[in-house]
């Protein structure tokens, strides 16, 4: 087996420990000893989860975008299995920030849904991902997905800062600057949990990574080792 | 051959086999068509409306037609297996996607300037002062949709599933160059200053230089063989 | 497998004290009474009451963080009297929680503090859709890769008898 994979069988376990550890100290600050906010109340709990979730959704993205520079530069099948894997972890923290940002939108804007420009540049990463993976089932040679993947997972990445601008420009225009979350100053003791549950989700994305590698290269090792067997036993028939 | 001929020679090649079969204009053309009668009628408009809308419509219907174009530009090249003498040839694949984003900008943009009178003929426009700067809108937004599609066909042509594969993963990429071409050409069709939409064109003039040398650079991955 | 069902349910027992404590602590601090329970118990401990503030009734310096108002539940009203940080959101027929103690000797509620209603649902449910789905995510491709492992143990060894059977050609 892979050397890379064996460390990373050996050391995923610290990953998680600190994922866990961090998730539940921060959910402990942050759903019991933080105070509620001065304006928003007790619904900036809400916070917590959402911010965590959407930072982690980049940082995916982020090592998604690197994994494929990497892969087109080295060609090392692991790489791709590790691009594959972040691409469908950043779908899922994708989703949920989206998920989550909307349950925060009804209480603190009265609306589930505003075309505000994170949410629009977030629903954009959202489909530009989902294309990737489509992409992904529809090509039966490996290396020729792989390949593919990593040009759209590049160019999806450049694209991203101009679809944010864009949209951003966009609503400016469109609508007034009632609701946004910018301006809004922190106070340190709502920072900490949020520190705290950052960290822990990022952790957690990467043991979480490791795993879904991990995952992908034994399914692929398993298919190989299955058709090598297949192969020879239709050797073994063809020649008695 | 050089890289100058190459590019050349591609475009050439391209107008060449749409003159003589006039497949791909033809088709994006009575598409296009279609769409205006369908906007038509789902949307009975009166002339304030049609001020509010007429942009997106328009530009709704040049991506879909566009769309249709930039599918077509690689799925001819099927035929004869001459998508594999691309991949073979020793020429520069980078000089291959220049002359391919050519072709497909200039068909995209003779449909477009057949079509844009019937949008001024069926919804009343007034454009005769903007032409100038209509024009270049339709030449910026276009190269954009051209330089990301070009990419796209010549990845989509070569999987499963091609037809649906392309608009959805080039729809959500050209999202910036649809909202600064709305925007922009509504603000021509309405009269306004240019200074007011200006930055809608620097905007589109960014994206069509990040995204031709992005796409330049990855061609030679997707032309790989 | 045993030690990854382990590592699960040390999970589970620390998420389920998680839950249980913010549950307590949502039922110690944050639970509400309304005008008749104060009315009926006299309470003298900090309490937090839930109530609309009636129309007609309010007076007071909002500036100053000083006002008096009538709060009313469902059949009974309560005086309140309150002094604190300039008020936000006070205004009549508004639904708002108050803070303070309950003075039996003159029967009017010392608020210091006011608070929005918050529909606790909202935050619950974005909690339970931030977690759930990634817990039982991770779970599931936890135990593949487990599985995955096992499998690729066993086809291991059945490839070693196919060798031996090549061989033996």
């Amino acid at each position: 087996m892979n050397k890379v994979i064996r460390r990373i069988q050996r050391y995923q376990g610290w990953f998680g420990a600190g994922a866990a550890g961090c998730l539940l100290v921060g959910l402990y600050l942050g759903l019991i000893a933080s105070p509620p906010d001065y304006y928003q109340g007790e619904v900036v709990r809400i916070m917590y989860i959402h911010v965590p979730l959407a930072h982690t959704s980049l940082l995916a993205y982020t090592v998604l975008f690197g994994g494929s520079v990497w892969y087109l530069w080295k060609r090392d099948p692991l790489v791709d299995n590790m691009c594959h894997a972040a691409a469908g972890l950043s779908a899922v923290f994708t989703s949920l920030a989206l998920f989550t940002g909307m349950i925060w939108g009804k209480p603190t804007w009265n609306t589930w849904w505003t075309w505000d420009a994170r949410l629009t540049s977030f629903t954009v990463l959202l489909l530009i991902l989902i294309g990737y993976l489509m992409l992904r089932t529809f090509i039966d040679d490996p290396e020729r997905e792989a390949r593919f993947a990593a040009v759209v997972a590049i160019i999806g990445f450049v694209d991203l800062p101009i679809v944010h601008f864009s949209v951003e420009w966009w609503r400016t225009l469109h609508q007034p600057q009632s609701f946004s979350l910018r301006g809004v100053s922190i106070s340190s003791d709502l920072l900490f949990p949020l520190i705290m549950m950052s960290i822990g989700m990022s952790l957690l994305f990467t043991y979480m990574l490791l795993v879904r590698t991990q995952m992908l290269y034994l399914t692929n090792l398993l298919h190989a080792k299955k058709g090598r067997l297949l192969g020879q036993f239709h050797l073994s028939k063809a020649d008695s | 051959m050089t890289f100058l001929k190459v590019i050349r020679w591609m475009v050439w090649k391209d107008l060449i086999s749409e003159v003589r079969s006039r497949e791909t204009i033809s088709s994006m053309f009575f598409f296009a068509l279609i769409v205006i009668l369908v906007f038509s009628f789902s949307f009975s408009m009166d002339q304030q409306a049609a001020r509010e809308l007429i942009a997106g419509i328009i530009w709704v219907a040049f991506v879909f037609t566009g769309i249709i174009g930039l599918g077509r530009s690689f799925s001819v090249e099927l035929q004869n297996d001459c998508l594999e003498f691309l991949q073979m040839s020793p020429a520069s694949k980078g000089a291959m996607y220049l002359g391919k984003v050519m072709a497909n900008l200039i068909f995209m943009l003779t449909v477009e300037i057949i079509l844009f009178p019937m949008f001024v003929i069926f919804f009343n426009l007034d454009v005769i002062e903007e032409i100038h700067i209509l024009l270049l809108i339709f030449f910026l937004a276009t190269f954009g949709l051209s330089a990301v599609g070009t990419l796209f066909s010549a990845l989509t042509v070569q999987i499963r599933a091609r037809e649906v594969m392309l608009p959805i993963l080039l729809l959500p990429l050209v999202v910036p160059v649809m909202i600064a071409a709305v925007e922009a050409t509504k603000g021509a069709l309405n009269g306004d200053p240019l200074a007011g939409y200006w930055q809608w064109l620097e905007l589109l003039a960014i994206f069509n230089v990040v995204f031709t040398v992005v796409s330049f650079w990855m061609f030679e991955f997707v032309m790989d063989s | 497998m045993t030690a990854f069902y382990l590592r699960w349910g040390i999970l589970v027992v620390g998420a389920t004290i998680l839950v249980v404590l913010t549950y307590r602590n949502y039922e110690e601090n944050l639970a509400t009474m309304t005008p008749e329970q104060v009315l009926a118990n006299s309470p003298t401990e900090e309490i937090r009451v839930k109530g609309l503030v009636r129309g007609g009734t309010l007076r007071g310096e909002l500036e100053e963080g000083r006002a008096s108002f009538d709060l009313a539940g469902e059949k009974d009203t309560l005086p309140v009297q309150y002094e604190g940080p300039p008020p936000e959101n006070l205004r009549e027929l508004k639904t708002l929680i108050l803070i303070g103690k309950w003075k039996t000797p003159t029967r009017t509620f010392q608020a210091r503090e006011m608070a929005l209603v918050t529909n606790y649902g909202f935050v619950m449910g974005a909690y339970i859709v931030g977690l759930i789905p990634l817990a039982l995510f991770l779970f599931f491709m936890g135990r593949k890769v487990c599985l995955l492992y096992d499998e690729i143990k066993q086809s291991t060894l059945y490839q070693s008898e196919s060798d031996t059977h090549v061989d033996s050609r």
